[in-house]
């Protein structure tokens, strides 16, 4: 017992002193919640599979086995490596290593639209960050609290509805195995009303650990479309941690996209805060190689007639894993709650692994909660009567699995992100 | 039979019955007519008993006892049956042991012992030829993946086993085609009697060709604004209920 | 409203809350192993079995209990409990009349006459049954007709006496001494149970039956079940139990393991009804019980049917390994809690044979301020070609101050694999209620006929001497729950 003790420490520890080491001497988040980040991470250490949460994801294993010395030796990008990322219908806004570099970004002037770094705040904004996303619940958190880099605060102000999509580019680039801790803080003021994507990428040839974490607040009556397009590659361990609070009339969406990254752990964590809120969280992955991808999904009903769907799609090929875990809890006031879950996987190798645990924690009566998982092979009945039709076994197939994720594309509303992943999508099959 | 008197209700803080007066007598058959959100099913909602409204003034009587003070299963044992516009569906429980159950709570509500289920059996297979009712149905959960006619045919067979002194069909006719409607009222015509009432609760003139009442009323905005005999079901179908609305909006 | 009336009501006594003056061979309190040596020495086990419980024992010491449930609870102390304690035998007995007066006293308390039994001895649609009263057993019935079809059914002390072998051959097969905290306390210290062998193309001519009973106070209940199919082979068997009113928390941890041979298929249902603590939470039986069956060869089947109304804190997965090709694992479960009642439940089916099936329906209610749970593991494995799994989670609220939860774990490593999961939650239907009222039926009839009705699938599972029993079992736990 004592031997794993130590052991976990000492990868916790052997992180925390080479992050120490490098650290900006400037911290961005409040003193108190770089103590408590600290304290926790000393005290908790970095999750393995042993811990609940972690079950399918050993983090802690990676960081000793990917990231036992880190360079923290980072690449300046030039904007010929961005332009490519670009999405030409947006508002493109770069963050390179966890840094918010305005010289890359488009300037454009769009009323009620505030794009700041972190080290540009007033002391009240400044205060909103980690107000939603605490160190104490998570090490991941913790840890992008304790380090995250010059991130990124993004504000619609009250009853301004952007016209064009905000695209954020979050892009790594490191000399040398590193870590990068990038943060966002997303607030859209009451009425307000925008669509946001959030592209991830990493270039060049190092291996990077990316440690994400965004929060985002949906205020009164405000509406939030998020696209996640994760395309991260191989060299690319990743977890990334969305921290979203709804107040009343809210409206929160989100259709993540994970097309690579060798580990990508999605945690989507939403709080339907005030009455008649609701939100929709959906995913679609496919996963090849040894690639592994967990979503996590936790949505937390605390007051009556909030409502949330989640529906989650995923294709695992070769020695791939894919996990769903999607938690509703529904407290005592949240009354009149409709929550509705729904995870559908296929295996297309023996090799690989879908693992789902679908939970409802349920403590008001007047609800109707719901969930639903299934997990199999490509529907043989199908194929063999687009067969008979005298398509050939390989293109049945493609058809096929493109009309399993078809309902998920088809919720990416924005053309050039759409065949985008499209695309890679039709690429991976 | 029941005599209603300035009955209000409402349902939070509207009033949807404004002041309602009828009296039903035994052997009687009594329509009430009314256009969308008139009042109608909340009126039998609030007879049988139906929780989700306040009775905020008046007093319904039915058979010399205080129906308002009544729960709603003893309301059904003192004879009172509420055919349902929406019949409820509920998963596992078969339809004759739902009615099994039903009659025996009434029999030991007056005193008598439980129906043997030789006579029971008896009784089901009799009343479900009344509505044409397959076997089958009595055996399945009540109402579960039942037509819409099937539900309605379904209230029609309680109805004939319990027995009731009165009957309120509440949008009997809605959803059912002409065939149906001609299986459901010749229940209903079949089941009348000088000892008990029919009060049909309807939209459209159509289910009146087919179950004669003795008196008809309009019901419009919480209050019953005119009555007669069947012809002014008749005078309602051709004016239509504009007529109607237009002739009482002043009196809002 | 609800709230009103759920209030008002009072908290349905438990029926079953006697206790019975029998004197009692007790060992001291505590556990070491000198006391595992003394419960052994007790029963004159052979040197192999002492030694299968300090092999568990030593392992014990060293596990923690398990913490991810979703239960609180305080912790039992482990050496404030009586491991031993057997009624007195007054001398050897050879029928029913010599039973103790005082045993049979209870047991025609609970509804289970053995002069009955004893007098209908022959008759075929009869009930077999194994009493065990604080992990004895006491006598079972109609032995010598099962005897002629060479079933054994007996006490499990007396199997490991008359039958070493079988015990010793599939003793920790399905549950290693080892497998978790609870059992290994078992396999520690278990005093007796029952033993139930079925021959090679035998189906059993009646339902086998044990009713388990707590009584000594300060005591905890360790019995341990085995039973065996062989080839070809069919039975079904019944378990009940119910334990005495006190104030205390008695923990019940026992170990069932059920192993099939080819072709052979165990129905085991349970209507477990132990004291679940009064109205304020106090009291109550902390049921943990590790019950697993394996479907060693082809085309076996086991199927768990189980009725949960009892006990303050239930921590139970009956579970099945497919091992067979074809083999079936089946799960059928109905799960109340009421006032402070916490029960984590479900079953784990692990697939590892070629086209093995199973299902698992599970009905959880929840009323006053209990918390119910639903936990479990569907894994295939990989060359478990073919496998199919279908699950069905339902819960229903009754109240606002309750919790239902849901967690199901699966694990697929194979893709040929098919399965589905579905779950709701929802409250009691205030129209269904309505419709019950207005057709003259009153609210506790209603819910009766409701939750009935939700329960359906699982009840018709169950043999129909205990589906009426359960039934009336529901509607009792649930009485006053909701208005």
């Amino acid at each position: 017992m004592s031997l794993i003790a130590e052991n976990k420490s000492a990868v916790t520890q052997t992180l925390l002193d080479q992050l120490q080491n490098n650290a900006s001497k400037v911290a961005f988040m409040p003193d108190s919640e770089i103590v408590s980040a600290i304290r926790y991470l000393e005290d908790k250490g970095i999750p393995n599979n042993k811990h609940e949460d972690y079950k399918y994801c050993n983090i802690e294993g990676i960081l000793r086995k990917e990231f036992k010395s880190v360079e923290q030796s980072f690449n300046a990008l030039i904007p010929e490596d961005i332009a490519p990322l670009k999405l030409e219908e947006a508002i493109n806004l770069v963050v390179v290593n966890g840094n918010y570099v305005s010289a890359l970004s488009e300037k454009m002037i769009v009323r009620g639209l505030t794009v700041k770094a972190f080290n540009e705040l007033s002391a009240l904004e400044k205060n909103l960050l980690s107000s939603q996303a605490k160190s104490e619940s998570d090490a991941l958190i913790a840890l992008n609290s304790a380090f995250c880099g010059n991130g990124l605060y993004l504000e619609i102000e009250n009853a301004n509805v952007i016209p064009m999509p905000i695209h954020i580019i979050y892009v790594n680039s490191g000399n040398g195995n590193c870590v990068v801790n990038t943060r966002s803080f997303i607030r859209i003021g009451p009425n307000a009303e925008a669509t946001l994507v959030e592209s991830f990428y990493n270039i060049g040839n190092s291996k990077v650990f990316s440690n994400f974490v965004s929060e985002k607040l949906v205020e009164e009556n405000a509406k939030l479309t998020c696209f996640t397009f994760q395309n991260e590659g191989s060299l690319s361990y990743s977890v990334h941690t969305n921290q979203a609070k709804i107040f009343k009339y809210g409206n929160y969406s989100n259709m993540t996209a994970t097309l690579s990254g060798e580990l990508v752990r999605n945690n989507h964590n939403v709080v339907l805060a005030e009455p008649n809120c609701e939100a929709h969280l959906n995913g679609l992955f496919i996963t090849q190689g040894t690639q592994q991808v967990d979503n996590h999904t936790l949505i937390d009903h605390q007051m009556p007639n909030c409502e949330s769907n989640e529906l989650y799609k995923g294709i695992a090929k070769d020695k791939s894993s894919g996990t769903f875990n999607g938690k509703i809890f529904v407290r005592k006031d949240a009354q009149k709650t409709n929550a509705y879950q729904s995870s559908k996987n296929i295996l297309m190798s023996d090799d690989a692994t879908i693992n789902t645990k679908p939970q409802l924690e349920i403590y008001a009566d007047d609800v109707k909660c719901s969930h639903g998982t299934s997990t199999g092979k490509i529907d043989t009945e199908a194929l063999f009567y687009l067969k008979a039709r005298g398509i050939g076994e390989d293109t049945a197939r493609k058809l096929l699995l493109q009309a399993f994720a078809q309902e998920l594309i088809d919720k990416i509303e924005i053309p050039t992100l759409q065949e985008r992943v499209l695309h890679l999508f039709e690429e991976s099959l | 039979m029941i005599s209603i008197k300035n009955l209000h209700a409402s349902i939070g803080d509207k009033e949807i019955l404004r002041g309602i007066n009828l009296e039903v007598k035994a052997g009687e058959v009594h329509a009430i007519m009314g256009p969308n959100g008139s009042g109608k099913s909340t009126l039998s909602s609030v007879l049988a008993g139906r929780e989700d409204y306040e009775i905020t003034e008046g007093e319904v009587i039915f058979n010399g006892k205080n129906l308002l003070d009544m729960a709603a299963e003893d309301r059904a044992r003192e004879g009172l049956f509420l055919a349902f516009q929406y019949p409820i569906e509920i998963p596992g429980v078969s339809n004759i042991n739902f009615l099994r159950t039903a009659l025996n709570e009434i029999r030991a509500y007056h005193g008598q012992e439980e129906m043997s289920a030789k006579d029971f059996l008896a009784l089901v297979k009799d009343k479900s030829k009344l509505v044409e009712l397959d076997s089958k149905l009595a055996s399945r959960s009540v109402n579960e993946g039942f037509s819409g006619g099937e539900k309605k045919r379904n209230e029609i067979f309680q109805m004939a086993m319990l027995n009731p002194k009165l009957a309120i069909l509440d949008e009997t006719d809605s959803g059912l085609d002409i065939d149906a409607l001609r299986i459901v009222a010749s229940g209903v015509n079949k089941l009348k009697s000088k000892d008990n009432a029919t009060i049909l609760i309807t939209h459209y003139q159509r289910l009146l060709d087919y179950i004669v009442p003795d008196f008809v009323h309009i019901l419009y905005k919480g209050r019953i604004v005119k009555s007669g005999g069947k012809e002014l079901a008749l005078e309602l179908e051709a004016k239509g209920y504009d007529e109607i609305k237009k002739e009482f909006e002043l009196a809002d | 409203m609800a709230n009103e009336i759920l209030e008002e009501h009072i908290q349905n006594e438990y029926k079953w809350g006697f206790t019975t003056d029998i004197d009692a061979d007790e060992a001291p309190k505590g556990l070491n192993e000198d006391i595992i040596r003394f419960i052994s020495a007790k029963k004159s086990e052979p040197d192999w079995l002492l030694e299968f419980r300090l092999k568990a024992f030593r392992n014990w010491k060293n596990m923690v209990e398990p913490q991810w449930a979703h239960v609180s609870y305080k912790k039992p102390d482990f050496q404030d409990i009586i491991y031993y304690s057997a009624p007195k035998p007054k001398k050897e007995l050879a029928s029913l009349d010599e039973v103790d007066p005082e045993i049979l006293k209870t047991f025609e308390k609970l509804g289970i006459s053995l002069e009955e039994q004893k007098r209908l001895s022959g008759v075929q649609s009869n009930i077999a049954v194994d009493v065990v009263f604080d992990s004895v057993s006491v006598k079972t019935t109609f032995k010598e007709t099962l005897a002629e079809k060479g079933i054994i059914f007996c006490s499990f002390s007396e199997a490991v006496q008359e039958h070493p072998e079988l015990v010793k051959k599939y003793m920790g097969m399905a549950v290693p001494p080892t497998d978790n905290f609870y059992a290994a306390l078992n396999s520690a210290v278990f005093t007796d149970g029952s033993f139930c062998y079925i021959p090679k193309g035998v189906r059993s001519p009646m339902e086998l039956s044990t009713y388990f009973r707590i009584n000594a106070s300060g005591t905890g209940q360790f019995e341990r079940t085995l039973i065996i199919a062989d080839e070809d082979a069919y039975v079904s068997y019944l378990e009940g139990c119910t334990a005495p009113q006190r104030d205390e928390n008695q923990l019940h941890a026992a170990v069932v393991e059920i192993i099939t041979h080819k072709n052979a298929e165990v129905k085991y249902s349970t209507v477990q009804n132990w004291y679940p603590g009064d109205k304020d939470g106090k009291g109550g039986i902390f049921n943990f019980v590790t019950k697993r069956g394996i479907c060693l060869e082809d085309n076996s089947k086991i199927s768990w049917t189980q009725v949960e109304t009892g006990s303050a804190v239930t921590w139970k997965y009956p579970s099945v390994i497919l091992k067979g090709n074809n083999s079936v694992g089946e799960f059928y479960s109905v799960a109340v809690t009421n006032n402070y009642q916490q029960a984590d439940t479900g079953t784990k089916m692990i697939h590892i044979g070629k086209n093995t099936r199973s299902t698992i329906i599970s009905k959880g209610i929840s009323a006053g301020f209990s918390n119910n749970s639903y936990r479990g593991l569907v894994q295939i494995k990989k060359g478990a070609s073919n496998a199919r799994n279908f699950s069905q989670c339902d819960s229903l609220l009754m109240g606002d101050k309750c919790g239902a939860h849901t967690f199901p774990y699966i694990e697929i490593k194979d893709k040929s694999a098919v399965v589905e999961h579905e779950a709701t939650t929802s409250k009691i239907g205030e129209d269904q209620l309505f419709y019950c009222k207005q057709r003259g039926i009153d609210n506790e009839k209603a819910i009766g006929l409701i939750v009935n009705g939700y329960c359906k699938e699982v009840l018709n599972k169950l043999p129909m001497e205990f589906a009426v029993e359960a039934q009336k079992l529901l509607a009792i736990s649930l009485e006053g729950s909701v208005g």
